[in-house]
């Protein structure tokens, strides 16, 4: 198998050579380009398996780059650098399609390891779809009915909307019942974060999950706390 | 009191004084003219009396008892009237009063010769030899006494008292109905109606006080940004052309300096935000730069013995670059929440089950340091006996602050310390606290704990000193600010601290699912 390509684009030309130096000493096809629209041009021509995008650059930023290329329907995982900071642009940045968010300054080691889990989650959603292919599976847990496929939730026989985190999240409990995940663990399964700082975004999301599902949010009784050690889905009553 | 009723009451107090000023000025003038009257009638009686009888001591001489009878014939007809003969120093020789007189009564000479010096004097008052303590007025002349050899000298007085003091009651009345009462209603009228237009004319005068003292309250209490922000001109009454327009004026005018001041103090604030904030911004690049390059040379050099050295160096450039790093992040984040604009996203979560969350991240680091970091069971879990008290907050940010707090009670505790957190629920406040038993802090330092770039604590260990020095607690400091609750510290040096955050807590029971679905 060879190696996965990665495109880096990023205009400060001390930060692209290092970026291209260390990735392609981690052993990836590296090609490194220093503005937007390069960026694009090099993607129409060929596809990486991985983008590094800096998120202020000239001519197109990150974000449209991003945007122009989810419209041509391409999910290449993408990695953003940003020198804001601000959870906005995190939001921002998430929400228009990229995959993760780093922010400078960061370490190498933190770059790598995101870049390491973005290529495993593309391959193992590649794996599930492949998989998933044939007839429709639904996951089941008492009243709470999962069609991972149409990503459609029934609870009480209610079909109920989550945004795409919420119901990744909801999946990913789904499939474990019973078992207990620190948020640590849930942000690196779901989110695909593999570093300190962000865990305050998987409370947010159990919060709005139980109160989309319980009946009562202060006393849960699908996604339940088990102190200091994290949360889980009930086992299935089955 | 108000300017408007010490007027009132002023124009009012005038009034009644001007009234029995009045009353006063009438009863004196009464009794004058009274006193006038009789001193008149008084003096034409007696130079009738001493041109008609030039013998008048040679008749008492003769026979004193006769002279006395043919006194009291004499003001028969005079009421109120009684008549006396003195001798030349004022020593009664003879009356017509029925009271007996204690033999010797003398009456002052001084008024005596007044009344026949002064011609023009509307009247005399001089002793009542009847009654020595209460004067009367009198009319005197002298009396002479014929010479042996011819001619004549003065005697003596004939001396004539006057009773007018003692009105007959139903003069009094007559005064009083007939004058005294008409008068004194029709001054207390114009008194009443004086006060009462008085009243109209101060109120209508101070009106435009009362509007600009209005204006001005309204501004002051709706504070500096509010207040000001209303355009120039319109915050205050239109300016009259009088004093108080004037003093409208003035205030516009002071006004206008405070808005003009206040807005350039609110635009180098926001430079001053702006420009930290850059600067965090444009650090951020070299300083990755710069990091990615020693984490470069450290793995490179990573398997050579020989470069062992260089390593030990590069390492604490990685250090050192990642502290500054962190204190430029910490900068440019208290820079943003300053900012006017930042705003809370706010859910309503057990700070209970959250503590325990943000425990966990920091598990391993205690158990390095040797730290026991643990949460008090009242802290409470969703499916662990009580529910932990819920509390409305930005969850991004608190996590921040409370890992802040333990980050701070992890660097300064020695090991076998214990760092406690704990979430209570106090009224309608959630009170979150970080405890250690570590140390504690001078209590000379305690109030400057959440300045900026203060730091008070040697750390514990000086070699992973920290980055943001100091920017910490401020950090903390904003975000509970901005929670609309505070943070306070208790500490005692060789006992540990104790920092509480106290934040709102969720009211009602739904409010999760409000907030998840807006």
């Amino acid at each position: 198998m060879p190696p996965a390509s990665i495109l880096v684009a990023e205009d400060q030309t001390d930060i692209r050579e290092l970026l291209v130096m260390n990735l392609r000493s981690a052993g990836y096809d590296v090609s490194a380009v220093g503005d937007g629209p390069s960026a694009l041009a090099s993607q129409a021509e060929h596809a990486s398996d991985l983008l590094v995008l800096d998120l202020m650059m000239p001519g197109l930023d990150g974000l449209e780059v991003t945007k122009a290329l989810r419209a041509r329907g391409r999910s290449t995982p993408i990695l953003m650098l940003t020198a804001k900071s601000t959870e906005l642009d995190r939001v921002l940045g998430l929400e228009l399609g990229a995959d993760d968010y780093l922010t400078k300054p960061f370490s190498l080691a933190e770059l790598l390891a995101r870049v390491k889990a973005l290529l495993r989650r593309a391959d193992l959603l590649r794996a599930a779809q492949a998989a998933n292919a044939g007839e429709p599976r639904m996951l089941r847990n008492g009243e709470l009915e999962i069609l991972p496929a149409k990503r459609q939730v029934r609870y009480r026989g209610q079909p109920i909307d989550f945004t795409a985190l919420e119901f990744d999240l909801l999946l990913h409990f789904a499939s474990h019942p019973g078992h207990v995940f620190s948020r640590g663990q849930l942000l690196n399964a779901v989110w695909g974060y593999t570093h300190d700082g962000y865990e305050h975004t998987v409370t947010t999301h159990i919060n709005r999950l139980r109160a989309k599902l319980e009946s009562d949010p202060v006393r849960p009784e699908l996604i339940l706390t088990v102190r200091g050690a994290g949360y889980k889905m009930r086992d299935s009553p089955s | 009191m108000s300017v408007r009723l010490k007027l009132a009451l002023t124009i009012f107090a005038t009034g009644l004084l001007t009234a029995l000023l009045v009353v006063a000025t009438v009863v004196y003038a009464f009794q004058r003219f009274e006193n006038e009257t009789a001193y008149r009638r008084g003096m034409g009686f007696l130079s009738r009396v001493v041109s008609m009888y030039d013998n008048i001591f040679d008749m008492h001489e003769k026979d004193a008892a006769a002279f006395q009878a043919w006194l009291r014939a004499l003001v028969l007809f005079e009421p109120d009237t009684e008549l006396y003969l003195l001798d030349g120093s004022g020593t009664v020789l003879a009356k017509t009063g029925p009271t007996p007189l204690k033999p010797g009564t003398r009456v002052a000479l001084a008024p005596v010769r007044e009344s026949i010096e002064q011609k023009d004097a509307s009247y005399v008052m001089g002793d009542d030899p009847e009654r020595m303590d209460a004067g009367a007025v009198i009319v005197a002349k002298p009396v002479r006494r014929a010479l042996a050899q011819g001619g004549s000298r003065e005697a003596g007085y004939l001396y004539l008292v006057l009773h007018t003091q003692q009105l007959p009651a139903d003069r009094w009345d007559v005064l009083r109905s007939s004058f005294a009462r008409p008068a004194l209603g029709a001054v207390l009228a114009v008194v009443a109606l004086t006060t009462l237009l008085a009243a109209l004319i101060i109120a209508t005068v101070t009106e435009p006080l009362r509007r600009l003292t209005r204006a001005v309250a309204t501004l002051s209490q709706r504070g500096l940004a509010e207040g000001l922000a209303v355009a120039p001109g319109s915050a205050l009454p239109a300016p009259t052309k009088d004093e108080f327009g004037q003093l409208t004026s003035a205030f516009e005018m002071l006004l206008d300096i405070c808005r003009r001041q206040w807005n350039a103090l609110r635009r180098t604030d926001h430079f001053r935000r702006e420009g930290v904030s850059n600067l965090s911004h444009d650090l951020r690049s070299p300083l990755t730069a710069t990091v990615a390059c020693l984490e470069t040379l450290d793995g490179r050099w990573a398997e050579s013995a020989e470069r062992a050295e260089d390593r030990r160096l590069v390492e604490i450039a990685l250090r050192n670059t990642r502290n500054a790093a962190r204190m430029v992040q910490s900068l440019g984040d208290l820079a943003k929440l300053d900012e006017p604009e930042f705003s809370l996203r706010s859910e309503a979560v057990d700070a209970g089950e959250l503590l325990d969350d943000i425990a966990v991240r920091f598990a391993e680091r205690a158990a390095r340091q040797g730290v026991a970091l643990r949460t008090l069971p009242a802290g409470g879990g969703a499916n662990e006996g009580e529910a932990g008290p819920r509390a409305l907050l930005d969850v991004e940010l608190f996590e921040r602050a409370i890992a802040n707090l333990i980050d701070n009670a992890l660097k300064f505790c020695p090991r076998g310390s214990t760092v406690t957190l704990a979430a209570a629920r106090r009224g309608n406040r959630v009170a979150v606290s970080v405890a250690d038993d570590g140390p504690g802090i001078p209590s000379a330092d305690l109030p400057l704990l959440f300045d900026r770039f203060y730091q008070s604590r040697p750390t514990v260990a000086p070699a992973t000193a920290d980055g943001g020095r100091g920017l910490g607690l401020a950090i903390v400091k904003r975000i509970a600010e901005l929670h609309g609750g505070d943070v306070a510290v208790e500490s005692t040096v060789g006992r540990g601290t104790r920092v509480v955050l106290t934040l709102p807590a969720a009211i009602g029971t739904s409010s999760p699912q409000d907030r998840a679905r807006g």
